[in-house]
């Protein structure tokens, strides 16, 4: 059943003249119990998205609908079904104990004080914040602050949940459990996690599907296998020394569809990572590294990730997407 | 070279902050109405309390009004090295300037600085814009002397109770550096017992023994003084010998307030609060 | 409808659980919250001591008890709000079904709880050093304290609600309005009435702010043994600048809340 629904959405922000497309003809269809992720660079629109479905923002044009309500005119239908969690957030009240916190945001939701005590002992126990819960939140860590903003997004029992980037700064131990929290909510509960994310293991971890956007635009919504069997590309990794100046010279080259490039100072190499059309782009490229004179000290292929997908359909990787979008 | 480059580097960053050119008509109005508010305030209750008993005098209005204008200005840069510290822990500025190889003290002067040069021209526009609030609210102007002499003197004064102010700021930036929380609590408790304590608004003498003794000690009394000396009484020799004490307790107190400082920071860098997160 | 008013008293009751248990958790916030009215109001004393009449000296201690109630106002009501946006909380109680007005009265009825001792702080300390006689009608006296209290937090819920319009500059805007408030509305001293220094049209002007009606009935109620009969007319504008103000504050908030969602300015965040 379709729980989450977008028809052409659109938004626009103006400001002194500068007029800022953030959003554009997003068609989505959501279903209950899905995993669904919203995968693309800082600035393509996610979190825009986001604070629409969630009604903080209005759509400038067009439609979206939680549970049949649209987030325009009726939003006193879906905030008793929704919540929501930003990664970095820091929304506690510091002087008051974790699970004082928790009590507090569920009266907001008009939780009987014995619903409340069930839920947040099932919720304490799954996100492993026993022993944390009547500490005063300015003295617990990040991760454990992150899982308490956590447990408040489920503590209304809702239908659909916005996580905006929620393993953000966290450690890996920390994030790796709150997938698994999110994956099983879905599953068990068979709520809808929408979750915005620009980290790739996470969504090839736990979604069923990805929405990859850019520019606000939706360029393709399918399961992660799906994306890379049909638009993951090869890609060869190429560790060189010393690190080119410029990639442009790689990027126009015939059959590179894109190129991304991380550099290891300390050793003065640069690793680059070419998705090419053909394989045949391999020989092009060798010839290009010579005559810029740099040594490989290693190359091999790599199975096609989630990125390369990205760059296959945009023709740049994240980071250098981001730059773009920063100039 | 360094040092002075730092100090300039400070208080260039303290001015643009200070004169908030976001919004400068707001800022401007936050650092002249309000002080001059709290000016009028004080004269007010002054000016009620004394009518009703038949002992209102303009040269006691005076008194007020050149002690709340000074006293509010005062209060506003001793604090600076505590906001300083605050707002850099939170911004992770203050630990970067910290690993510096000037540190933190001449950031802080600086800073202290630009918050001087920032203040001085507000005392004028308090002094001056009370002065005729007063006369048109209570129908007496407060007998204040507005000379080429006394207003050089008033500033000589300002100037020379920098120091002190600079050493208080440290001495209340050495408890911000331990604390993540409540910093500008005891600068709230300092800046109130300084109304209290420096004649800002009477004189020490009329506190019960052995009270008005810590009055003598403080430098900000001797500000006083020499203002009221300049503006009010056109007295030379009060002034000079109130000039002297201001001049010897800032001394004494800017080299208390560096020690504290120093001892502070090495015991915050002992402990590992130099960079500790404010959450 | 049951249900809303369960929300509506369940949000208001959290809300309020959440400032007192903060500031009674922590005792360094009384510590924090007595500094400014208690030193305040004993320099007042002590200035009009020093003036040769010690008898006003109570209104300097009254004075001090309502500062601390206002600057709870501005400080802990008015820019509430902005601090909230700043680490994520706003946007979690609008997207909640909870109502904002709820909160809001929620957060004044706490503030006042929490405000209480410093308040009861000031008044002992006050009395206790200078020995002030004071000659009450108390039926006044608590009329007068509840209704300005209400129409002080009023407003308190109408300037969040105007703050939130301001963003950053929610604090810069609590220093340039806390001094000429006390000012006009007399915290101190008499701004209206019999020894008022202002001028008529100021006067009037300085009555529209609430405080002003507030402090001039207290004092009239405190050390005069005025009785309802002769504040009645504060009592009542006191009461009617409190409905409006709720009014008001209530209305500014949905207006800000619809445009900030139009112009995709209610959220803010630190990261």
């Amino acid at each position: 059943m379709t729980i989450v629904e977008t028809h052409q959405l659109a938004r626009r922000f103006e400001s002194k003249g500068n007029n800022v497309v953030a959003l554009q003809s997003v068609d989505l269809k959501v279903n209950e119990g899905e995993v669904f992720g919203l995968l693309g660079p800082n600035g393509a629109g996610k979190t825009t998205l986001i604070r629409i479905l969630s009604t903080l923002l209005l759509p400038t044009s067009d439609t979206a609908t939680i549970a049949g309500y649209d987030v325009a005119n009726q939003t006193e239908k879906i905030r008793p079904i929704i919540n929501m969690a930003s990664g970095a957030e820091r929304a506690g009240y510091e002087f008051i104990s974790a699970r004082g916190n928790l009590w507090f945001f569920s009266q907001l939701y008009g939780i009987s004080t014995e619903d409340f005590k069930q839920r947040v002992t099932a919720l304490s126990s799954q996100l492993e914040l026993d022993g944390y819960m009547d500490k005063k939140v300015y003295t617990l860590s990040t991760g454990y602050r992150q899982r308490m903003t956590i447990a408040r997004a489920f503590i209304n029992d809702p239908k659909v949940v916005f996580m905006d980037e929620p393993t953000i700064a966290l450690d890996v131990m920390t994030a790796r459990r709150i997938r698994e929290f999110l994956a099983n909510q879905a599953k068990e509960h068979k709520r809808t996690i929408f979750l915005a994310t620009h980290n790739m293991a996470e969504t090839e971890a736990i979604c069923n599907r990805v929405a990859i956007i850019d520019k606000g635009k939706i360029l393709v919504c399918e399961s992660p296998d799906y994306l890379k069997r049909n638009y993951g590309v090869p890609a060869y990794v190429m560790e060189v020394t010393p690190p080119p100046t410029s990639l442009k010279v790689f990027t126009s080259m015939p059959g590179v569809k894109g190129v991304t490039s991380t550099q290891d100072e300390e050793r003065n190499v640069a690793r680059l990572k070419f998705v090419v059309e053909k394989e045949e782009a391999l020989d092009s490229i060798m010839r290009t590294i010579s005559s810029l004179k740099l040594k490989v000290l290693s190359s091999w292929r790599q199975e096609p990730t989630l990125e390369e997908v990205f760059v296959n359909l945009v023709g740049s990787g994240f980071a250098e997407r981001e730059t773009e979008n920063a100039s | 070279m360094r040092l002075h480059k730092a100090i300039f580097a400070a208080a260039w960053m303290g001015w643009q902050r200070e004169m908030e050119w976001t919004n400068p008509a707001l800022s401007l109005f936050i650092k002249t109405v309000a002080p001059t508010a709290a000016v009028l305030g004080a004269a007010a209750v002054y000016w009620f309390g004394s009518s009703f008993a038949g002992l209102f005098t303009p040269d006691r209005l005076a008194y007020i009004v050149v002690g709340a204008s000074l006293y509010a200005q005062v209060g506003a840069y001793a604090y600076v090295p505590t906001a300083a510290i605050s707002e850099g822990k939170w911004s992770n500025l203050y630990p970067q300037v910290y690993i510096t190889p000037t540190s933190s003290i001449p950031y802080l002067a600086g800073r202290c600085l630009a918050s001087f040069a920032d203040s001085a021209p507000v005392v004028a526009i308090s002094l001056a814009v009370s002065y005729y609030a007063s006369y048109a609210l209570f129908g007496s102007p407060p007998t204040i002397l507005l000379t080429v002499n006394s207003v050089l003197m008033t500033t000589a004064a300002l100037v020379v109770s920098l120091p002190a102010a600079l050493g208080l700021g440290y001495i209340l930036g050495s408890y911000s550096i331990f604390v993540s929380r409540f910093e500008w609590a005891l600068p709230s408790y300092v800046s109130g017992l300084l109304m209290i304590f420096s004649e800002a608004l009477f004189p020490a003498s009329i506190l019960p023994y052995p009270l008005p003794l810590i009055a003598q000690a403080l430098p900000f009394t001797y500000l006083m003084r020499a203002s009221r000396a300049a503006l009010i009484y056109d007295s030379w020799s009060t002034f000079t010998t109130s000039m002297g004490y201001l001049a010897l307790g800032g001394l004494i107190l800017l080299i208390i307030g560096i020690v504290a400082f120093n001892q502070a920071e090495r015991s915050a860098r002992d402990k590992g609060l130099i960079d500790k997160k404010v959450m | 409808m049951q249900a809303n008013l369960n929300l509506w008293l369940r949000s208001a009751y959290s809300r309020a659980w959440v400032r007192v248990k903060s500031t009674y958790g922590e005792p360094v916030w009384l510590a924090v919250n007595l500094a400014v009215p208690l030193l305040s109001s004993l320099a007042m004393a002590l200035l009009y001591q020093s003036t040769g009449l010690s008898k006003y000296t109570g209104f300097a201690i009254v004075g001090g008890i309502m500062l601390a109630f206002w600057g709870n106002v501005l400080w802990s009501m008015a820019s509430q709000f902005n601090w909230d946006k700043e680490v994520g909380i706003f946007e979690i109680y609008l997207i909640s079904p909870a109502p904002i007005s709820a909160l809001l009265v929620g957060m004044s009825l706490g503030g006042i709880l929490a405000t209480a001792p410093s308040a009861a702080l000031v008044a002992l300390i006050g009395w206790a050093f200078f020995s002030t006689s004071i000659s009450p009608s108390w039926l006044a006296v608590f009329l007068t304290f509840i209704l300005t209290l209400a129409s002080l937090y009023a407003m308190g819920m109408l300037l969040s609600s105007l703050y939130l319009a301001y963003g950053r500059e929610a604090e810069s805007l609590n220093n340039a309005i806390g001094e000429p408030i006390n000012f006009l509305s007399g915290i101190y001293f008499p701004s209206i009435g019999t020894g008022s220094p202002f001028p008529f049209a100021l006067q009037i002007a300085a009555s529209l702010i609430p405080l002003t009606i507030g402090m001039d009935a207290l004092r009239k109620s405190v050390f005069y043994a005025d009785g309802i009969s002769a504040i009645w007319l504060n009592l009542l504008i006191l009461a009617a600048m409190s409905a409006i103000l709720l009014f008001l504050g209530d209305k500014a908030l949905k207006v800000l809340e619809n445009r900030g969602r139009r112009e995709g300015t209610l959220v803010v965040r630190l990261r």
